[in-house]
């Protein structure tokens, strides 16, 4: 029973990690820009198609391709930002519109250029961390923790100690005052956008090798996602964290003690009581009218 | 467009020579196949499996079959219906797999394009088509057989009778490896996997194997499956049995039962592109699984009793056309249209009453893999499955291997008992469907 719960957790962790990147960049989105992106589960689609291209077809290094996919999605963020969210900055569902027409946009590129099939990406190790006879955590999943904690680290550092985090944290306080003071709209949701859809896109590259990959993946990521930003607080960066582990580790322990169909609705009720107690989320904060 | 077209010069003599050269062109076409078509006339088959989406790989590689089939048959002179040569052609129109979606694709098939027969995958989107398709006497056929019921007389599973040929895996398995007495089983949860959960706690029950777990059901939406396989794992199975699932989740429970040291015996339905599993574990992992699908290249598949035309060379071929594409389904519409071909060569008619009653005539047909019965009263309420043996499949050495032809009915007829009560636990016996 020893090794099932230190096994669980290790799934667990893993689990909360990927789901942390994503959820931290679709609220960094959405703190700065207003915007809630529906197309941020295609971005970690695309990311992890960077890496089926660069790695699975051409051969290079596994870990040029998540860079690959981290800048390639990025930039995908800016094009996004430019062409989609600013025309529309002052129409509230026009972003959220445009977002759902360019996912669609997205898997169909993906279905058309790759195929619908799921892609066939082989290990980047198979290196497998033995910790006893029934507890083991791959190399390959490792990676992903800790790449987790280095670049939630490094956005931490970049948002508290750089002018462009602070910048970017005064518009996602008050846009209208931070422009006042200089900070440029513009710049600041160019940054945000690049930010967040790097995160889904380093995300969906580490974790290529260890999932479904294929055209409609990011279906269910941005289900978990949204879910983990409303039990964390909408807006809340700490919050999206947190709210990472608490459900992926909800939904990991009841996936191997009950099922995953149970998992699934445990995930949903654990939102929905957080939504009855405390509307705003574990860290969110009632807008002033 | 019209206005620039008369700005460069658009005069009456000019519409006229364009008019007479478009009527001459027309004139041409309209003869040319209708020469054609006094030596070769066409029948048309509707194909309303998926082409798209995440069961395409059980639809699109059929597709792919089937069209090898219609070379071949049509290069051969065609179906040979009342001493006329009917070349054959496929309609596919594109849909998704939903209800709606396939009810679209088979009224178009069968009201615009006047087919004669539809295929289908079958499963969650068949009733969608089953009011139309009793409705205009239609003759359809699925993979899985769970779809029949006594209400539409004009639906066959004349290819898979999924997942009742799972017994002969666990059959196989019971008498060549005995020393394994205890089994854990996944399931998505759905209507493939249900009747299929149901159909291998029968054959496990049958084979005196201990099911030490309930069957873990997991969402069809799950794209981490280690917390499956560590629950799958932790009581110590000898085997583990991954039912009946999609190969998107057959590849990464099988890559994580590798990565968690799993060691013991696995069996699953399928095992599509199992050479991708393979290279992401080890031969040495994979030695042993056991599934039900054979590769055609198998030189099992020349036995006598086998109906399949030149098995080894449609596989070649299909490799040929599709390389690394070979799956489950490449072979089994192919399979349905030789039966279909003999039972409107039979009945010289392609209409689809004159046909299925050449087909079901006698209650015996020649399946791919053997003599077969239609079958299927007591489970489906109609006698619209043909049944008969079925490979077991194993893979050794990194390649799947025929190990034996096991027949179905024969297990039946002992353990048929078992098998309708997890049938009716589960609940996809037919008088159980809304």
């Amino acid at each position: 029973m020893v090794d099932l719960f230190a096994q669980t957790i290790l799934n667990a962790t893993y689990a909360a990690s990927y789901m942390a990147l994503v959820a931290v960049g679709l609220v960094l989105i959405f703190g700065v820009m207003g915007v809630i992106n529906f197309a941020h589960g295609e971005l970690y689609m695309l990311g992890a198609y960077a890496v089926v291209a660069v790695y699975g077809d051409w051969n290079m290094p596994f870990l040029v391709a998540v860079a690959a996919g981290l800048v390639f999605v990025g930039l995908v963020g800016i094009l996004m930002e430019w062409a989609l969210f600013r025309p529309l900055r002052d129409n509230p569902l026009g972003g959220l519109v445009a977002s759902i027409g360019f996912l669609l946009v997205l898997q169909a590129s993906a279905a058309l250029i790759f195929g619908v099939r799921m892609e066939n990406i082989p290990p980047s190790t198979q290196e497998i961390i033995q910790f006893s006879d029934r507890v083991s955590l791959p190399l390959q999943r490792l990676y992903v923790i800790v790449a987790t904690i280095g670049l939630l680290f490094a956005l931490w550092l970049f948002l508290k100690k750089t002018r462009f985090g602070w910048a970017l944290r005064a518009s996602a306080q008050d846009p209208e005052a931070a422009a006042l003071q200089g900070i440029s709209i513009n710049q600041t949701a160019r940054i945000a956008m690049f930010i967040g859809a790097a995160l889904a896109g380093v995300a969906g590259a580490l974790t290529a090798p260890l999932v479904r990959t294929y055209p409609y993946m990011g279906h269910s990521v941005i289900v978990t996602a949204f879910i983990i930003i409303i039990v964390g607080g909408v807006g809340s960066l700490e919050g999206a964290v947190v709210a990472a582990v608490v459900y992926a580790f909800v939904h990991t322990f009841v996936t191997t003690f009950v099922d995953g169909v149970m998992a699934d609705i445990v995930g949903l009720t654990l939102m929905l009581l957080v939504l009855i107690v405390k509307p705003t989320g574990l860290f969110g904060t009632r807008e002033r009218a | 467009m019209l206005a620039n077209m008369f700005k460069n010069g658009l005069t009456r003599r000019r519409v006229l020579r364009g008019a007479a050269a478009l009527a001459g062109t027309a004139a041409a076409t309209s003869l040319v196949p209708r020469a054609a078509r006094a030596a070769d006339k066409t029948v048309k088959i509707g194909f309303l499996a998926p082409l798209t989406g995440e069961v395409a790989a059980w639809g699109k590689p059929g597709l792919d079959g089937c069209l090898i089939w219609a070379e071949w048959v049509n290069a051969a002179g065609g179906v040979n219906i009342a001493g006329e040569a009917h070349m054959v052609e496929f309609r596919s129109p594109m849909t998704t797999n939903t209800m709606r979606a396939r009810r679209a694709g088979a009224t178009k098939l069968i009201k615009e394009d006047g087919v004669k027969m539809i295929m289908m995958l079958g499963g969650d989107p068949w009733p969608g088509v089953q009011q139309l398709a009793e409705r205009e006497g239609m003759l359809c056929t699925t993979l899985l057989p769970s779809d029949l019921s006594p209400e539409t007389a004009t639906l066959l599973a004349p290819c898979e009778v999924h997942p009742i040929y799972n017994v002969t895996g666990i059959q196989w398995l019971a008498e060549n490896k005995p020393e394994l007495k205890t089994a854990v089983m996944c399931a998505q949860e759905d209507a493939l996997g249900l009747p299929s959960v149901a159909t291998y706690l029968a054959a496990f029950e049958a084979a005196g194997i201990e099911m030490l777990d309930d069957t873990l059901f997991f969402d069809p939406a799950t794209t981490d499956f280690a917390p499956i396989v560590t629950r799958l794992m932790s009581s110590n199975p000898q085997i583990i049995c991954l039912d009946t699932c999609y190969s998107d989740y057959v590849h990464p429970i099988c890559e994580q039962l590798f990565q968690q040291g799993y060691k013991g015996q696995i069996i699953s339905c399928t095992a599509d592109f199992y050479d991708q599993i393979v290279a992401k574990t080890s031969k040495e992992f994979m030695e042993g699984f056991l599934f039900q699908f054979p590769d055609f290249d198998d030189p099992g598949l020349n036995a006598d009793f086998i109906n399949f035309q030149k098995p080894n060379e449609f596989y070649a071929e299909y490799s040929k056309r599709h390389p690394n594409q070979w799956g489950a389904v490449s072979w089994e519409y192919a399979s349905v249209m030789d039966l279909w071909k003999a039972a409107a060569e039979k009945a010289g008619s392609v209409e689809p009453g004159d046909v299925l009653a050449a087909m079901k005539e006698g209650g015996k047909g020649l399946h791919a893999f053997g003599e077969a019965d239609w079958w299927g009263k007591e489970l489906f309420g109609i006698d619209n499955a043909l049944v008969g043996n079925w490979p077991v499949v194993v893979i050794e050495d990194g390649k799947a291997v025929i190990k034996d032809f096991k027949s179905i009915p024969e297990w039946y007829d002992k353990h048929g008992d078992l098998l309708i009560k997890h049938m009716d636990a589960l609940g996809p016996m037919y008088y159980q469907r809304a």
